[in-house]
């Protein structure tokens, strides 16, 4: 059958002489994977609509529950253009597109996740803070996706604690993580790490403020890495990367 | 017994790209078919290839020999360096006339493939530029994010050598109609537009 929605795509894998495998998020669909025929030749109607990260109306053709439907059509609406023209940008653009790779499934429609990528997109157009901008797209999407880090005091007792453990995705204060290391947890090894009041704070302020006033916090470059160092070892361990 | 060499024919054949089982089975026993020589000839290249091929000490195109035909042949125009993605690039392009030499990069920068500048052959290019007397670097990377992004890295790169740096035509193929094309393309084609 048919099926229309919008998309940005995401990644695309080259396959055969001039075919692609290309990446979409979709509002309807979630992440999709779609084979375009021959979109890498010079007079492909597809044109520039399968470069990274632009956003366009996409028609493709497959059985519902098919792997790999195939792509009949794709209408720019935005090209985002802006954001292939520059290195920096296009590298902090794409480590957002990993970013969603790596934590949405394939097939689960989130119409919530395709808006804040689109928004996201918009916000790299405009002169910003791009690392700013990647902090607080990751911090959106862990919580869009239901993987959050729980931050609200100590997860086992429920007392004010600082100290984050990998493994439970929450804060265990320093006297239950002394049970849960020798108990080993899961099997997993202990991964405990020591986190600043105030970069709990940020991590709320930036998962609840409003996108508009999100911009108003201006965080120290010190935070930024705390808050970096926690997303990373919390992604690593719910979604490890394949090397 | 004589299937399980027919098969392990065909599993060998799906490992190349955009081959699948169908088409393994059928050129299978295609080659079966064939005729003794023929068939053998087609193993001689791939072992040729695989013996023989290496990449050219000077641009990494592909060769015999140390030095590839194009880098060892004195009547080129040594002063134009043109800067290819891949090994294949260099066929198209000979075929257009050009008569510089050229620099293959063996790839493209990708920040989401993670492919960095110390992947590609960049300072190979940059110390070759150095230690010869290129005038003008001809960037023909692909018209797509990848290239582009490989052209810009190139362009920064190179400015400090104070040689030309110039970057293939945008716009729309010949033959095409304007109808069809996308905002991206025709908005390139108007901005590298010329007198006439």
């Amino acid at each position: 059958m048919l099926r229309r929605t919008e998309g940005i795509v995401l990644k695309t894998f080259p396959l055969g002489e001039a075919d692609l495998i290309v990446s979409f998020l979709t509002p309807d669909h979630g992440l999709i994977s779609a084979f375009a025929k021959s979109p890498r030749k010079t007079k492909s109607r597809f044109g520039s609509s399968l470069e990274p990260f632009t956003y366009s109306n996409i028609s493709f053709w497959g059985k519902e529950d098919s792997k790999l439907p195939r792509l009949t059509q794709a209408d720019i609406i935005e090209p985002f253009q802006e954001l292939r023209e520059d290195i920096a940008t296009f590298t902090a653009a794409s480590e957002a597109a990993l970013f969603t790779l790596r934590l949405l499934a394939e097939g689960e429609a989130n119409k919530k996740a395709f808006y804040l990528l689109r928004g996201v997109l918009r916000m790299m157009l405009r002169p910003s803070d791009r690392s700013f901008v990647i902090v607080l797209y990751k911090i959106r999407l862990l919580d869009i996706a239901g993987y959050s880090p729980s931050l609200k005091g100590c997860a086992r007792c429920g007392k004010t604690g600082y100290g984050f453990y990998t493994p439970d995705g929450s804060i265990i204060c320093d006297s239950c993580i002394g049970g849960a290391a020798t108990r080993g947890l899961r099997g997993a090894t202990p991964h405990h790490i020591r986190l600043s009041p105030g970069c709990v704070k940020l991590y709320e302020s930036l998962r609840t403020w409003d996108m508009e006033k999100v911009f108003r916090i201006k965080p120290s470059l010190g935070m930024m890495k705390e808050l970096q160092s926690l997303l990373g070892a919390h992604v690593e361990y719910l979604h490890p990367e394949k090397r | 017994m004589a299937l399980g060499i027919i098969e392990n024919l065909i599993q060998r054949l799906t490992s190349l790209p955009g081959i699948g089982r169908k088409t393994a089975q059928r050129l299978a026993f295609y080659i079966l078919a064939m005729p003794d020589g023929e068939a053998k000839s087609i193993a001689e290249a791939i072992n040729d290839v695989k013996d023989k091929a290496r990449f050219c000490s000077v641009c990494f195109n592909i060769t015999e020999s140390d030095t590839c035909s194009i880098c060892s042949d004195m009547e080129r125009d040594r002063k134009k360096i043109c800067v290819v993605e891949e090994p294949s690039n260099i066929l198209v392009i000979e075929r257009t006339g050009f008569k510089g030499i050229y620099h293959v990069l063996l790839g493209a920068l990708s920040p989401i493939d993670r492919i960095t500048p110390e992947k590609l052959k960049i300072e190979e290019l940059l110390s070759r530029i150095r230690t010869d007397s290129a005038e003008e670097v001809i960037i023909a990377t692909n018209p797509n994010t990848k290239g582009e992004m490989t052209a810009q890295y190139l362009k920064e790169a190179l400015a400090p050598l104070g040689i030309t740096v110039s970057r293939i035509a945008y716009g729309l193929p010949m033959g095409s109609d304007i109808e069809f094309a996308d905002e991206v393309t025709l908005k390139k084609s108007f901005e590298g537009r010329r007198n006439i």
